[in-house]
């Protein structure tokens, strides 16, 4: 038994070789090395974050900076524990609105591009506003969405959906017209309607640029609400992230700014991570970049 | 034996006694938009049944004429005909089927929904479309592997698969450009023997080959069709009329290497 559980070499290539003839004892040896490879993984980086982290809350107390210029991280927690639930109210509200934006621009960036694709003479005349669109910042168009939707969630939704959707479009777009062209031949030659080319081959080869652009977009959703919720402000609902930072800003608040830019990168980093796997169940059956290695 | 066969160059080929006349080209030229002559004056008739291969250099328009009958391409001058009716025409039939160099596989579709394809896009219903991609897969020996995905396949089952899914549509016309171009000399015969096997049973069925092999082309054929580049041209229609089935015998043969000198003559012309 204890020669079965050595972390060694030799106990990784017992486990993958007869992990599936033996009951017990190999997925014990198997589980040891996979816990090396995690030790390995999370280790250096673990160790890095307690010494940064060690080493911010020490000189500060060192140097005894006030913390509403610079916090500690025990500041930065305790302004986090004190005002948790207005902070998960926020969180929850920038949430909702950053995923109502990407859904959007999910939508209409994918329909779009699918609509330009299928007809080159509508792509000429309308792609190249699309892109001149896309170059006016969006911090600058921000208040007239506010003037026309009203202080709210929907002006903040839809801020947030612009600033997604050009990725989308572009990205789904470029897919389309990356078919192979003996592809499209084969098509053409089994007499394939437009829609059915479009259906059964463009879309499907679309694929590894249309998770590229939803890997962009979801990111970019999240920094359209918080932009929004600057602008907009809380609109008679209740106020997220964008809201609070600007209310923390104007009050020296800094231990709880802190916390809630903390949040809004964690909420971000989520957000993409459950894109990441959705998108990698979606490809994996087929394309290289999301295969096991 | 190199004086005795039949060969004719530059002209019109008469029947030669297999099936009526399926191809028709006529002062065929085709100019690209860039001012490329690719094909030149191509006068020739494809007679139904036969194993054709067009043998060239690269830039010999062997791809152009294939384009040209699959009605992928337009001609400039001349005539085009297949069957009394133009290229389109007899595409909307599915009369004719392409086998590219590339396996043109789609990579998110199982082996059988890939063979499938040509008769789902023309709404064949479902038993039927499985009825006949278990046909096709079994011709070409690939019954067990039905379920798997191409990247899991050999570059030659890729190769099988992509000729099961062109025979799927029943072709009376199968073009095929270059299709073993991309696989080791091993692979490349037995996919040979494989094609010839499957070509004798349906006496209807005419392919045209496009190849920049001697040997294949000599193994292969009932007729080779030598071309010369730039512009492309006809250079000598050459009957090999030796029995079929072949086999590997044939291949290790005298009169093999014959052919094989005879027509690399030709091909120097």
């Amino acid at each position: 038994m204890k020669n079965n559980v050595q972390p060694s070499a030799a106990g990784h290539a017992y486990a993958s070789s007869k992990s599936t003839t033996d009951s017990g004892k190999p997925v014990i040896a198997q589980r040891n090395s996979a816990f090396k490879g995690w030790g390995v993984k999370i280790l250096p980086p673990l160790i890095a974050f307690v010494v940064f982290i060690g080493g911010w809350e020490l000189i500060v107390k060192l140097l005894g900076t006030p913390a509403y210029i610079f916090p500690k991280p025990s500041d930065i927690v305790r302004a986090a524990a004190e005002n948790f639930n207005n902070l998960m109210v926020s969180v929850w509200t920038t949430i909702v609105e950053a995923v109502l934006g990407f859904l959007l621009s999910i939508v209409l960036g994918i329909g779009g591009a699918i609509l330009l694709a299928s007809n080159r003479y509508i792509e000429k005349a309308i792609y190249p506003y699309a892109v001149i669109l896309q170059t006016i910042p969006i911090v600058a168009i921000a208040p007239i969405i506010v003037i026309w939707f009203g202080a709210g969630t929907n002006a903040i939704v839809i801020i947030s959906f612009l600033i997604g959707f050009f990725p989308m479009l572009s990205n789904t777009l470029i897919g389309l017209h990356s078919t192979d062209t003996n592809m499209l031949n084969l098509f053409t030659l089994y007499n394939a309607s437009p829609l059915q080319t479009m259906w059964r081959l463009r879309i499907p080869a679309a694929l590894p640029y249309i998770v590229a652009g939803l890997k962009i977009s979801c990111t970019l959703a999240v920094v359209g609400a918080i932009v929004g919720e600057y602008v907009a402000g809380i609109g008679g609902g209740k106020g997220g992230l964008g809201y609070a930072i600007t209310i923390a800003a104007s009050q020296l608040q800094t231990a709880f700014l802190f916390a809630a830019g903390l949040s809004a990168s964690v909420l971000g980093i989520g957000l993409f991570l459950i894109v990441n796997y959705l998108s990698s169940l979606l490809l994996s059956s087929w394309h290289e970049s999301e295969m096991k290695k | 034996m190199s004086s005795q066969h039949a060969f004719a160059s530059e002209t019109q080929r008469e029947t030669t006694g297999k099936g009526r006349q399926l191809v028709a080209m006529k002062e065929l030229d085709k100019v690209y938009g860039n001012g490329t002559v690719a094909l030149s004056d191509v006068n020739m008739t494809i007679n139904e049944g036969e194993f054709i291969c067009f043998l060239g250099p690269s830039g010999c328009g062997k791809s152009t004429i294939f384009k040209l009958i699959a009605g992928l391409e337009e001609r400039t001058r001349g005539d085009i005909e297949i069957l009394g009716m133009s290229p389109k025409e007899a595409r909307k039939q599915s009369d004719i089927a392409f086998v590219f160099q590339d396996h043109t596989l789609l990579p998110w579709c199982s082996v059988i929904d890939n063979v499938m394809l040509p008769l789902k896009l023309r709404g064949v219903p479902k038993q039927e479309r499985l009825q006949e991609a278990e046909r096709v897969l079994a011709l070409v020996g690939l019954s067990d592997h039905r379920k798997s995905l191409p990247r899991h396949l050999s570059g030659g089952m890729k190769m099988r698969v992509s000729i099961a899914r062109a025979l799927a549509s029943r072709p009376k016309l199968l073009l095929m450009d270059e299709p073993f171009g991309a696989l080791d000399e091993i692979t490349r015969q037995s996919l040979q023997d494989e094609l010839l096997k499957i070509w004798q049973q349906d006496p209807s069925m005419t392919v045209l080959f496009v190849t920049h092999n001697t040997f294949e082309a000599v193994y292969l054929s009932t007729q080779i069709v030598a071309m010369t580049a730039r512009p492309g041209r006809v250079s000598a229609v050459l009957n090999v009329d030796e029995p079929f089935p072949r086999d590997d015998s044939f291949r290790t043969s005298a009169a093999f290497s014959q052919w094989v000198r005879t027509v690399s003559e030709h091909m120097q012309h």
